[in-house]
């Protein structure tokens, strides 16, 4: 008898792609027909071969979750320099489709702590940036008004509206 | 004219010498900046963008209400803000659904996104409002002798068709404003690639960068200018790093755009930040005296 597993065949997983189908860009990826357009001009690619915004693409339209959103997934190395959106014809915007998955790996903690670092400073502070005295030195050496961002209290309830974050 | 600018956090906070050159030469200009204390971050287009792309465009859209309720254009001056601000714009003007999902967000902090101005990249302004003429009028002291190697970076021209900017595969837009101060654009193989900051591999974001010092370093160009505050820390701090990687100095100084027009309109070299930088050899900084006899650092 033979053992199904030993095939190796993968299927289609069409419930990951409905779930990336929901997320702003997400949707793009059905378009795609591989014509790899969008690989020559890809930076990453120039110097990491095995990054590539056509199989990229691809595994979303297999719906190779683990491979795409599972931990040190390889997407999280997009400069996100947009030349694949320049490039594609099929208005995929490859990486729309990247963030739309970084998204999704988001559910799943599988991001670089990096990402939700940066989203925790600007709901307490309003900034990616801390407020140093350093900086606060030099905007006045460089007569420059002083530092204000009032926005705090505005960004609590927005965060509130959206709990996942 | 009036502008409400948003100077985004790594200006303000990290590079403050660039907002100085920006209000130095706007000043110049005649243009009137209106600061709007209730912004936030714009927010950032890589991390923010990656963890959640709805939060991200409803904060966008915050930031967007504020400037309506002014009744005028936003300009920016990191490519960043550049990208989320513009895309959000965009994006909302444009769907419907998606801008009465926003606002029903931003109707609990009692805000709206109607979509009734532009937000624009503060190059534009110098070319399709002030003008050519008018810039080259304001110039005192051109940057004689100074080669510029321009780095463009990302987000000033793609999406293409959200920037509108210029042609994203022969840009012209830098060369014409660096040409405007005295100064010498000088042509690269690498003027376009990207400084690769976003990479999480830190391996393949030096790569990168090592990849534009070496084009540059190969056109023998006296420093780097950009208009973007993250490229400028790929470059200048990042340079560092780059040079421990692979074992090679390329001692090359990295400039915002506005410092240098800045200069060509009569600030000294104190009033537009130089010493902060990390990267100045003494040379540019003669060659910048010279070119406009200005006050010692
Ligand atoms: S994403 Fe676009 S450019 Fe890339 S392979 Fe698919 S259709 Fe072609
Ligand atoms: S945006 Fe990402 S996938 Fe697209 S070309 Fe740039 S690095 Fe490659």
């Amino acid at each position: 008898m033979k053992d199904k597993k030993s095939t190796n065949m993968k299927t289609i997983d069409y419930s990951f792609r409905e779930r990336l189908n929901k997320v702003l860009g997400g949707f793009g990826h059905n378009y795609c027909y591989q014509c790899g357009a969008c690989v020559a001009d890809c930076p990453t690619h120039r110097h990491l071969d095995e990054f590539n915004p056509r199989t990229i693409i691809l595994k979303a339209l297999f719906g190779f979750e683990d491979e795409l959103i599972g931990s040190d997934s390889i997407i999280w190395n997009c400069t996100n320099c947009y030349n694949c959106h320049e490039r594609c014809p099929q208005e995929v915007s490859p990486i729309e489709v990247i963030i739309a998955l970084k998204n999704l790996s988001i559910e799943k903690e599988t991001n670089p702590p990096v990402v939700l670092n940066i989203v925790d400073r600007v709901k307490k502070t309003g900034s990616t940036v801390s407020l140093t005295e350093l900086a606060q030195k030099r905007r006045a050496e460089l007569d420059l008004p002083s530092y204000k961002m009032d926005c705090i209290d505005e960004l609590e309830k927005l965060f509130k509206l959206r709990e996942m974050l | 004219m009036k502008v409400i600018p948003f100077w985004g956090c790594m200006i303000a906070l990290k590079y403050p010498q660039m907002e100085k050159a920006v209000r130095y030469s706007m000043d110049k200009l005649g243009v009137e900046l209106v600061d709007e204390p209730r912004f936030s971050c714009c927010p950032d287009p890589i991390y923010f963008k990656a963890a959640d792309k709805l939060t991200w465009l409803t904060l966008a859209a915050r930031n967007i209400a504020l400037a309506e309720e002014h009744e005028l254009d936003i300009i920016t001056m990191c490519s960043g803000c550049t990208s989320t601000l513009c895309e959000a714009n965009y994006h909302l003007k444009k769907d419907p659904e998606l801008r009465e999902k926003v606002n029903k967000s931003l109707k609990a902090i009692g805000r709206e996104f109607r979509g009734t101005i532009n937000v624009r990249h503060v190059v534009t302004l110098l070319r399709d409002d002030i003008g050519m003429e008018k810039l080259k009028h304001s110039i005192e002291r051109p940057l004689k002798d100074v080669k510029v190697a321009i780095h463009y970076g990302c987000h000033l021209l793609k999406p293409s068709e959200i920037m509108r900017v210029d042609d994203p595969v022969i840009p012209k837009i830098l060369q014409e404003i660096i040409e405007i101060t005295g100064a010498t654009p000088i042509n690269h193989k690498e003027y376009l690639l990207c400084c690769g900051k976003a990479c999480q591999d830190h391996e393949l974001m030096l790569n990168m960068s090592a990849d534009v010092f070496e084009s540059i370093h190969a056109s023998k160009a006296d420093c780097l200018g950009l208009i973007c505050p993250t490229c400028f820390d790929s470059f200048d701090l990042g340079q560092i790093r780059v040079a421990r990687k692979v074992n090679k100095e390329y001692n090359l100084p990295v400039i915002y755009y506005f410092q240098m027009l800045a200069l060509a309109q009569g600030a000294s070299l104190e009033e537009v930040g130089i010493k902060y930088h990390k990267i100045l050899p003494r040379e540019f900084v003669m060659k910048l005296q010279r070119s406009g006899e200005l006050a010692a650092v």
